[in-house]
């Protein structure tokens, strides 16, 4: 049974009100909550009975998989790895997100390792949110790595969020994408306190007219610390682009680091990276339409990490 | 109304490096008096302090010293905001650009509201932006003619008392002025907004009631603009009379 912080945590991971529609995969505490397939997705537990294999048949159009993890035990690392064989032709939705609940002075940790093996023309969108709540003094560590196996002319978009609450977390992004492939990462996280998040992208565009757009918002506030790093590796002819930007406020550190690899002539690669304060300008424009100093910043913040 | 009262504006020493240097004297003790419901257009050589004074009216810069009165209060300590939230409301020559940050954001802070009726109705009492600009991010995407339509829309949502507008034809094309103007007299005829252009283009000091020309940071004249054209076709030829040696031994082609 979902209690009332099973449930709070479900709505900030998962956008959830309770038990979700169509197929989904329920982790609490290291351990099955509740599950549910269709008739076109499929979810059992692996061999090794560490994790879960999402089977999505294939011309499968306009369904959803929810697989939230709650973490509320205190001094759990749960580590869990999952599959999802996304199936040609098809076009779905995939919410995943972890959220913990720490409530003592024990740490809490999930790692999740995602791998995705998108079949020929199918298209995925992954939303995978992190949280952490609660009022105990436990670090909450979160360490996601997701790997991307695209096959030709597919697209994927990654929109991976985390913000605030995780003490430390480490993220590894791994991606080959396959002849006219599209895939778009979407990096947002937000830091505060002595907060600290790295997150490692090694993308390869492997096929001929693949395309890739790794988007990263960092906001770190606080003492916290934030590093990004991409090496984004061009095997023929294909487009790729990093765009990396960094708001600092406070005492906040950062390290961006994007490198371009292209290792074939027509490879067509750029980046573009910023890090600083909130500009003065968009300060100004937003108190000339009457907000104050704090309530501006807050509207900036949040448009930067919509 | 809006009484600029002897304001001085010298660069502060703490913003070194900036252009122009700390210690210049950009306006020097401008005193002017702005009616309720008035058409202003300031003008004036490049350099002059034409912006400086419209941004020290919005409290973007501080004064040096003088004081600026808003319907019989004292406003030179205020802030952007409370000068905004008391009716002043300015558009910026060079509109900041976001990341994330839609039209619709900046329309519903400017509005008050998010209500999709009301932010329909401002864009079209504005006109000139079309409504498929709404859920644009404000980026540096967009083309300088698309940024200055949505600025000139989130004043004008605003209702001011007092709308400033620095240069809102840059980047405009040529067949929007005439409408923008048309816009902004509308404007000010019909919610009594004290409008205030600073601006070179005709259109906009053919238009306006009362125009000031500023040059080296004071006012040299207030007036219409007939009054004004010999002094500006005098600028419009020259604007190095510092360094002029007189008719006799011009060393120059004019």
């Amino acid at each position: 049974m979902l209690n009332a912080i099973d449930k709070k945590v479900l709505k900030e991971v998962a956008d959830l009100e309770g038990i979700p529609k169509g197929a989904y995969n329920i982790r609490k505490n290291g351990k099955l909550e509740g599950r549910e397939v269709s008739a076109n997705i499929n979810i059992e537990t692996n061999e090794k009975g560490d994790g879960i294999v999402i089977d999505i048949k294939p011309g499968t159009k306009d369904e959803s998989v929810h697989i939230p993890v709650i973490l509320s035990k205190a001094g759990l690392h749960d580590v869990v790895y999952n599959t999802f064989i996304i199936g040609e032709g098809s076009d779905v939705t995939i919410v995943a997100g972890c959220g913990i609940h720490c409530g003592s002075d024990a740490s809490e940790g999930h790692s999740g390792i995602h791998e995705f093996h998108i079949k020929a023309g199918a298209k995925v969108t992954y939303v995978e949110k992190h949280i952490a709540l609660g009022d105990g003094s436990g670090k909450r560590i979160l360490n996601p790595t997701t790997k991307v196996f695209m096959e030709e002319n597919a697209q994927a978009q990654m929109e991976l969020t985390q913000l605030g609450g995780v003490d430390e977390a480490k993220r590894f992004n791994e991606a080959h994408i396959g002849a006219g492939s599209v895939l778009l990462i979407t990096e947002r996280v937000m830091t505060e306190k002595e907060q600290s998040a790295e997150s490692k992208n090694e993308i390869t565009l492997d096929g001929e007219d693949s395309k890739t757009n790794i988007v990263s918002r960092s906001v770190i506030k606080g003492s916290s610390s934030q590093d990004f790093y991409v090496n984004l590796t061009a095997k023929t002819r294909c487009y790729g682009h990093i765009e990396c930007d960094a708001i600092i406020m406070d005492n906040g550190i950062n390290q961006t680091i994007p490198a371009l690899r292209a290792l074939h002539p027509d490879a067509e690669l750029t980046h573009e990276a910023s890090i600083g304060k909130i500009a003065n300008d968009q300060l100004m424009k937003l108190m000339s339409l009457g907000l104050d100093y704090d309530q501006a910043v807050n509207r900036i913040i949040q448009g930067f990490l919509r | 109304m809006l009484q600029l009262e002897n304001i001085t504006f010298t660069v502060p020493a703490s913003d070194s490096g900036t252009q122009p240097p700390s210690g210049q004297t950009i306006i020097n003790d401008v005193s002017f008096a702005f009616e309720p419901g008035g058409f202003y257009a300031i003008t004036g050589p490049n350099g002059s302090g034409k912006t400086t004074i419209a941004k020290l009216i919005m409290g973007i810069n501080e004064l040096t010293s003088g004081n600026i009165m808003f319907n019989g209060t004292d406003i030179t300590s205020l802030p952007i905001n409370e000068r905004s939230n008391a009716g002043i409301v300015y558009g910026f020559q060079h509109p900041a650009r976001f990341k994330g940050t839609t039209f619709r954001d900046l329309l519903s802070i400017s509005l008050g509201s998010d209500d999709e009726d009301k932010l329909v109705n401002i864009i079209s009492r504005v006109g000139v932006c079309s409504m498929d600009f709404l859920d644009k991010p404000v980026d540096s995407k967009l083309s300088g003619g698309e940024i200055k339509k949505i600025e000139l829309a989130t004043v004008i949502a605003r209702n001011p008392k007092v709308a400033i507008y620095d240069e809102p034809d840059t980047g405009i094309d040529l067949w929007t002025i005439g409408p923008m103007v048309d816009l902004l007299k509308r404007e000010q005829k019909e919610n009594n907004t004290t409008t205030i252009v600073v601006s070179h283009n005709k259109a906009f000091l053919e238009a306006a009631d009362t125009l000031l020309l500023i040059k080296k940071g004071k006012i040299a004249y207030t007036g219409d603009l007939a009054g004004a054209m010999p002094m500006l076709e005098d600028l419009s030829v020259c604007t190095f009379d510092e360094l002029c040696q007189g008719d006799n031994d011009a060393q120059c082609y004019r």
